[in-house]
């Protein structure tokens, strides 16, 4: 029905090497910033927490659960990072990071167009449903946008960041874009 | 194929005056498969008459409008993706993106020279952006809604609103249509929070992917119009589907599991893709599942009538509605007719297999076909569904109404609950007998 190009995982091939436009969707800045949907779900204000707690369980089969329901919303590879309470920088004393990992054919930094942006706009759905629910759950989650996702991806144990601040990592490579960081008080276990 | 008796009788004695009228104007009646056929004029549809605006003005009593505007789900992912079942409104991504801003159409416009490029780029898009399906259709006066625009829990203003649907189409010729299919296991337990999961979450990222399609088009220095046009309209022009007994758009790689969100209407140069045939038609004339399944018999075991000028399956929507507060406490999005349709597969060689053996059966040959396979779908998927789901701590082989913890593993203290023994088959209320009460068989 729909013509969409294919290949092998094995092929090097360009698939969009015959589009005029890809590198138009990929590369160009949106004239207008109100067209993207990314800056609309980062701006968006964070709801209430639940008035109720919901009945939980052991942190072990916690943290499985918002590992399926993250991948569920479409996340590669998620991870629990521990934040230190003490810290200065966490002043409201979450102990918990959650972090999305989504695959970035396009590095995302260097690709500002709306096609570039794709795996920014998946990271913020997942991030933005997942903290919703965490606080329907009845515990508060933030959504953390200042953050070095990355750092607390490494800390994660995803991969290692190399001499340019890049993730590297055995599944992906470094075509991987780390979603903000959820910080939760949800009872969890960290990686690694 | 039986038509009403008042369209009979206009046939018998000739074509009408204002038939004759419409088939002479610039917009020839749209082809659009063998599951749906436009046979007299269409008076276009005024958006303010369909299910959910009319709820919302509380004009389908106060049970249906309590549950539309004062219910809170008992269950968090509900609360999170369900329409108007939230908490907090802010959880909810439909309404932050539908109440966004409207953003301004670029000026310096990208040149088309080929429209056949440029829809293959379109589609390319949609697809990176996590659509499963996507398809153009040639937009026709008879596909768009009266008057205003209709998005849920938002708004759609344009410049465009006082005008004609005729004068729409003149100057947007084009529907893209994109859309999401929602997950085959967890839809197993349809009437469950497990199903609403799988059919909630995959809107919201459909309404999502929509937006940023949207906002591309004007990227590119196009115009694109939302809550314009009639999705199952334009869904059958478009080939995303045939239009089933059901009321659904059945697709050739998901069956009834995908979402008809609102199409875009776009000036945005395109090709226009052509009505499928897999053989809904031939299907729905045999199988009658899901008038045979559906809670409130809402579904008719008929054939096709004429309504509003379109020769089709028509449902009694009232009744399929009226259903939803009776069963709030379990589960929001019944979904039954769309699991039990035997189109409804995992996306498989083995469904590619069947659906490419009626599209290229010949037509007097396919009741046969048909029979056949409803036989393999009754004897292997059952003829109502009833497995039992798993996904998180839900569990569709827990009762309704009771607690129980089925997490293997799991050494929390839950307060109150007791471990329930539940056999491996799965609860879906209401069950049929209990829901006799809406319309009578």
């Amino acid at each position: 029905m729909s013509i969409v190009a294919r290949k092998w995982p094995w092929s090097k091939k360009d698939v969009h090497r015959d589009d005029p436009y890809w590198d138009f969707f990929i590369k160009t800045p949106p004239a207008d910033l109100t067209n993207t949907v990314t800056e609309l779900i980062r701006n968006a204000p964070a709801g209430n927490v639940f008035p109720t707690k919901t009945d939980i369980h052991t942190p072990e089969i916690m943290s499985q659960h918002v590992k399926d329901m993250a991948r569920y919303f479409g996340a590669e590879w998620t991870g629990i990072a521990k934040l230190e309470s003490h810290d200065d920088q966490h002043p409201d004393g979450y102990p918990f990071a959650v972090l999305c990992a989504v695959r970035a054919e396009y590095e995302p930094r260097v690709s500002p167009g709306i096609g570039g942006q794709v795996p920014v706009q998946n990271g913020l759905f997942i991030t933005f449903v997942l903290s919703a629910w965490i606080r329907e759950l009845g515990f508060r989650a933030r959504v953390e946008s200042q953050w070095e996702a990355k750092t607390l991806a490494a800390q994660a144990g995803l991969g290692r960041l190399d001499a340019e601040g890049r993730l590297v990592t055995p599944q992906f490579g470094t075509k991987v874009y780390i979603a903000d960081a959820i910080c939760t008080d949800l009872p969890l276990i960290a990686n690694g | 194929m039986a038509l009403t008796s008042e369209q009979t009788a206009s046939q018998a004695n000739g074509r009408s005056a204002a038939h004759d009228a419409y088939a002479d104007t610039e917009f020839p009646t749209p082809y659009l498969g063998r599951s749906v056929r436009i046979v007299d004029k269409v008076v276009n549809v005024d958006m303010q008459q369909s299910p959910h605006p009319k709820n919302q003005r509380g004009e389908l009593g106060k049970p249906l409008f309590n549950w539309y505007h004062n219910t809170v789900s008992k269950d968090p992912l509900t609360r999170v993706s369900a329409p108007n079942h939230f908490a907090d409104r802010r959880h909810f991504l439909s309404t932050v993106i539908n109440q966004a801003a409207k953003g301004a159409i670029n000026s310096r416009q990208v040149e088309v020279r080929d429209p056949a490029v440029m829809t293959r780029h379109i589609k390319a898009v949609a697809h990176y952006m996590g659509a499963d399906v996507v398809a153009v259709a040639k937009a026709h006066p008879s596909f768009l809604y009266a008057g205003g625009r209709y998005v849920q829990d938002g708004s759609a203003q344009d410049d465009y609103e006082s005008k004609t649907p005729e004068a729409l189409v003149r100057q947007f010729p084009y529907i893209l249509v994109a859309t999401t299919a929602w997950d085959y296991d967890k839809l197993q337990a349809h009437r469950h929070f497990i199903g609403d999961a799988a059919y909630h979450v995959s809107q919201i990222k459909g309404n999502m992917i929509l937006k940023a399609l949207e906002g591309y088009i004007k990227e590119l220095g196009y115009t694109a119009l939302r809550g314009v046009a009639i999705p199952q309209a334009a869904g059958v022009a478009s080939g995303v589907g045939e239009l089933g007994r059901n009321g659904l758009l059945i697709n050739k790689h998901f069956g009834a599991r995908i979402h008809m969100p609102d199409p875009i209407m776009t000036d945005l140069p395109l090709v226009p893709d052509e009505p499928v045939d897999i053989g809904v038609d031939d299907f729905c004339k045999i199988c009658r599942k899901c008038a045979n399944t559906c809670p409130t018999n809402s579904i008719t075991f008929d054939d096709k009538v004429v309504h509003n000028g379109v020769e089709k399956y028509k449902i009694n929507w009232l009744t399929c509605y009226k259903l939803r507060p009776y069963v709030h406490d379990h589960w929001s999005s019944c979904l039954t007719c769309a699991a039990v349709c035997p189109y409804t597969k995992p996306n498989v060689w083995w469904r590619d297999l069947a659906v490419w053996a009626l599209h290229t059966c010949p037509y007097v040959a396919r009741p046969a076909l048909v029979h056949a396979l409803k036989w393999i779908d009754d004897r292997f998927w059952g003829v109502t569904r009833n497995s039992r789901v798993r996904w998180l701590d839900y569990d569709s082989g827990v009762k309704p109404g009771e607690h129980a913890c089925t997490v293997s593993g799991c050494t929390a203290s839950h307060s109150g609950q007791e471990q329930e023994v539940v056999g491996e088959f799965g609860f879906y209320a209401p069950l049929k007998e209990n829901t006799n009460r809406f319309v009578k068989r």
